[in-house]
């Protein structure tokens, strides 16, 4: 890999990347040296003429403060690199914390809410257990409660998994990130769909991923994630359906819905499973916020029904 | 051994004095490192063959620091920056790897 001697025409076949790949070093080092040597032939005999000691190291200065300025710009660059990286961490450090600290305080919040909301129901049943009118209230009440998911069930059912198709398997892991090809996500809408044949299918309970899902409960996407009672959940969502196991496979399964589903998984390759389980359990959902409510009736009438609002 | 002070030196006072680079030029540094490089180890490797010259070094050097942050500017105005800078990398990883083989082989005779 020598330089080519000047002045030799490279053919004109010769690809670019050739020329690269041959030339690595300047030919002008080469010409330089010959024109040098020219001199140097033209000049002999004669003695070489005193120079003063600045001229005779003239070059090797020259060249001495090129490689200062060299080192100047590889150390600045390295100086920026290695400010921009720290900057970085420190950024994504201080991200780390915050989340951290939120999160503690979140689970603070949930669970003084949690200790409040038993103490609001203790209270309410010890007041209501002293009337007859108030037991009637509370029997409703334990119905209500039931059917608005706010208290955890448990019994035989069936597991659906939804999943997010596995990403290729010519997919390049390294450097690019591990995205699912867009067709292969699973929508809110996939989920709704799931939830509400299994609801259609005679389903009791339904829960996403440990989230319960009551009558009013949102399943809704925002940016990338589905928010299950407005917190993420994340793939494979697991949807658990407590009920009779083999109604609620037959009439599941019959389904248009399990049809479109199975459709995504031939089409984009989504994961969608169901296995029937002997015994599952459903936490408690969120209770609805109170929005109305009437006194309880007079003893003396109890042909009609007070209307209660669950929770 | 006077060039190779000056590098030290160099090296020493960059990371001493930490001079602020305007924020325009931050982008060009990394480029221009490839291409000091790329100019250094043809030097190494012209001293090598025995044709070292001091005017071609230097004009070299700084025309290669030039010349690359000045291509990858005209990229970033473009708006292929990125794959010039590739470009750029690419063609002076290449010289660099060439010149080191041939300082390697001055060196240790394989």
């Amino acid at each position: 890999m020598s330089a080519r001697p000047p002045g030799q025409q490279r053919s004109l076949g010769a690809s670019l990347l050739d020329q690269v790949l041959a030339e690595t070093l300047d030919p002008a080092y080469a010409q330089a040296a010959e024109a040098k040597a020219a001199r140097a032939a033209a000049r002999a005999g004669t003695p070489a003429p005193p120079r003063p000691w600045f001229r005779r190291h003239r070059g090797q200065l020259l060249v001495a403060l090129t490689l200062a300025l060299a080192g100047l710009l590889g150390s600045v660059t390295y100086r920026e690199a290695a400010a921009g990286a720290q900057g970085r961490e420190q950024a994504r450090e201080a991200l780390r914390e915050d989340i951290g600290q939120e999160s503690d305080t979140n689970d603070e919040l949930v669970a003084q809410l949690e200790a409040l909301t038993a103490e609001v129901t203790r209270t309410r049943e010890d007041a209501l257990a002293r009337s007859a009118v108030g037991q009637l209230a509370l029997e409703q009440l334990a119905d209500a409660e039931q059917g608005a998911a706010v208290l955890p069930v448990s019994g035989p059912g069936l597991r659906v998994t939804l999943g997010n198709a596995p990403p290729a398997a010519d997919s390049d892991p390294v450097g690019g990130s591990a995205e699912v090809a867009e067709p292969g996500i699973v929508q809110d809408g996939d989920l709704q769909l799931a939830v509400n044949a299994l609801w259609a299918a005679g389903a009791e309970a339904i829960s996403i991923d440990g989230q319960r899902v009551g009558a009013t409960t949102a399943i809704r996407q925002a940016g990338q994630a589905i928010l299950v009672d407005f917190r993420p959940v994340s793939s494979p969502y697991e949807v658990l359906a407590v009920g009779e196991p083999d109604d609620l496979a037959r009439s599941f399964l019959a389904s248009s819905a399990a049809g479109t589903l199975a459709q995504f998984t031939i089409d984009y390759g989504v994961v969608f499973d169901f296995a029937r389980e002997d015994d599952l359990d459903l936490p408690a959902g969120t209770a609805a916020e109170l929005r109305s409510a009437v006194p309880l009736a007079e003893p003396a009438d109890t042909t009609p029904d007070p209307p209660t609002d669950g929770g | 051994m006077i060039p190779i002070l000056g590098l030290a030196v160099g090296v020493v006072l960059g990371l001493l004095l930490d001079p602020s680079v305007p924020l325009w030029l931050q982008p060009y540094l990394p480029i221009a490192v490839v291409a000091a490089l790329d100019a250094v180890f043809g030097g190494v490797r012209a001293r090598f063959d025995g044709i070292f010259d001091a005017k071609v070094f230097v004009i070299s050097f700084v025309s290669n620091v030039v010349v690359a942050a000045l291509i990858v500017f005209l990229g970033d105005q473009l708006g292929v920056g990125a794959q010039l800078s590739t470009a750029v990398v690419v063609v002076l990883g290449i010289r660099i790897f060439g010149n080191a083989a041939a300082i390697r082989r001055h060196l240790f005779r394989a």
